[in-house]
């Protein structure tokens, strides 16, 4: 058989399944949702009729008693109220086209309260009045719970809401998790809804997806794995965060601060603890971080600023900027430039493809560039070791008053100007080399500043430094 | 190999397509339901070129003859 014969047949075949199917969705043979209603992005649409049922139970002996509460499709609410025993609202929802045809098949559908001594449990028998039929509904719980109650939450297609329990445990596919005012614990594992979570009085624990995490006023550590949504956190205590293809923003943090991202830009400020953030792809900035503070970024800026301790860094293909660094500093970065002010116990310095400027600096300075040059200024003595290295590319420094130390320069291929009193140049050799001593201050320290390019000491000039 | 008489994709395209435009005026017409039409008869289509293709079959055996 020909390929035009077999393409011909085929033509012919799939005409005729076209029209087959055409035909099979118009007789209702192929269903997109239950009668009367379409189910899209996992929520029923169409004609629906509202009936209620509430019943009370008494809660289990116990310390804590423990609630359990099940659902499908439908919102579960928890909140706390008067009296000792629980009271369920059951909300049904029946997606049909007649009220009368609702109301039949919502007399079907009955709340479940079951207890076992420990624990008692809140559900319906959605499964089984939903097994063979088809026919959309909703089960809508609202929980009134004394607050000592502990409660365990799974839901599927809905929202959960709890509010002024002991303790909870949340487990959701598809909804918004709203959580306040729990004294206890909080567990929470979301997939595809958001996550609030506000005045928690004990640890938190989330690992949530497809959805953004709101939380405030978290008096206990929380322990966070974010993918695919952002986090935003205010007044929290320790924080530690997983999160990737989102972004993390902290303020106020009341203890220490792990952020491990990825595809993700990293924000705190207020941090009295430590913080220690990673992310790659995207920036990060720190803010008044109490003691040390640590950062690794791959493709992103680093920015830094108020640091109560050492400070650490390292990234590629983006600048870092710091600011009043307290404890000792250590940057590496590559294909980005440095600029830092205020650095109160030295730096060590690594740079490649960028400049690296240090405006204000006490401590030893360790400096050393590939393809950037470096800038020097400080209005504090030198009186510590500095070491400026630059491979392709120029330096120049500014030496204050008071300062003491044995300087070493030299150029390489460029000008060596030293602007000094008593330093002595030695003229350029044949391969163009120029090299220079001075003693400053009856001497002390090391100080040696090695160039491709030019090299430029000189007296501090306040007006220099100040300059932009 | 003889040449085809005739192309019997060709004809049996050409009766699907003067097929389908009857039906679909009848059912603007309003005289019948021309997906119920077309889910009935689209087979004979297969029907068609199979015979077609056994007539096209005779009479280049019986032109080899003579």
């Amino acid at each position: 058989m020909s390929a035009r014969k077999i393409g011909f047949l085929i033509l012919i075949l799939g005409f005729g399944a076209a029209v087959e199917t055409s035909w099979s969705i118009r007789e209702s043979r192929v269903f997109f949702g239950p009668e009367g209603c379409r189910v899209l992005g996992g929520r029923f649409y169409g004609p629906s009729f509202t009936f209620e049922e509430t019943m009370e139970a008494p809660l289990p002996e116990g310390e804590i008693p423990r609630v359990e509460v099940r659902n499908e499709f439908g919102d579960v609410v928890v909140a706390t109220g008067e009296g000792p025993g629980l009271r369920v609202r059951l909300r049904k929802v029946v997606y049909q086209p007649t009220e009368e045809k609702a109301r039949e098949f919502a007399s079907g559908i009955e709340l479940r309260l079951d207890s076992d001594g420990e624990r008692l449990r809140v559900g319906t028998n959605r499964d089984e009045v939903g097994r063979g039929r088809h026919v959309g509904f909703e089960t809508h719980l609202e929980v009134t719970a004394p607050p000592a109650v502990t409660v365990d939450v799974r839901n599927e297609h809905g929202a959960v809401e709890v509010r002024g329990v002991a303790g909870a445990k949340v487990r959701t596919s598809f909804g918004d998790t709203r959580i306040e005012d729990v004294t206890g614990a909080v567990s929470l594992e979301t997939r595809h809804g958001a996550v609030h979570a506000e005045k928690l009085g004990a640890a938190l624990t989330i690992d949530a997806r497809h959805g953004d995490v709101t939380l405030g006023g978290v008096a206990g550590s929380a322990d966070l794995k974010v993918e695919h949504g952002s986090v935003t956190a205010r007044g929290t205590a320790g924080l530690s965060a997983r999160v990737s293809f989102g972004g993390f923003t902290a303020e106020g943090v009341g203890g220490d601060l792990t952020v491990r991202s990825s595809h993700g830009a990293v924000s705190a400020a207020d941090v009295t603890g430590r913080a220690d953030a990673e992310t790659s792809f995207a920036g990060i900035e720190l803010r008044r971080v109490g003691k040390d503070a640590r950062t690794k970024s791959q493709h992103g800026a680093v920015v830094a600023s108020a640091i109560g301790g050492a400070f650490t860094a390292q990234t590629s293909h983006g600048r870092v900027e710091l600011e009043r660094v307290e404890g000792p500093v250590e940057v590496r970065v590559e294909n980005g430039a440095v600029e830092a002010r205020s650095l109160r116990k030295g730096a060590l310095l690594r740079a490649s493809g960028g400049d690296v400027s240090i405006d204000g600096f006490e401590g030893p300075i360790d400096v050393a560039v590939e393809r950037g040059d470096v800038r020097l200024l400080t209005s504090a003595p030198i009186v510590e070791s500095l070491s400026a290295s630059a491979t392709g590319g120029g330096i120049r420094l500014e030496v204050p008053a008071g300062s003491r130390f044995e300087l070493e320069a030299e150029s390489r291929h460029g000008e060596l100007h030293m602007g000094l009193p008593g330093s002595e140049t030695i003229a350029a050799d044949a391969g163009g080399r120029s090299r220079a001593t001075a003693t400053v201050g009856g001497g002390g320290a090391q100080a040696r500043v090695i160039a491709d390019g030019d090299v430029a000491i000189e007296p501090h000039s306040p007006a220099l430094a100040e300059a932009p | 190999m003889s040449r085809p008489v005739f192309s019997s994709e060709g004809l049996t395209l050409g009766a699907g397509l003067v097929a389908l435009g009857v039906l679909w005026t009848l059912a603007n017409l309003g005289r019948i339901d021309l997906l119920s039409a077309v889910r009935t008869w689209w087979p004979l289509l297969l029907v068609l070129w199979g015979v077609l293709e056994l007539v096209d079959l005779a009479l280049r055996r019986s032109s080899r003859r003579s």
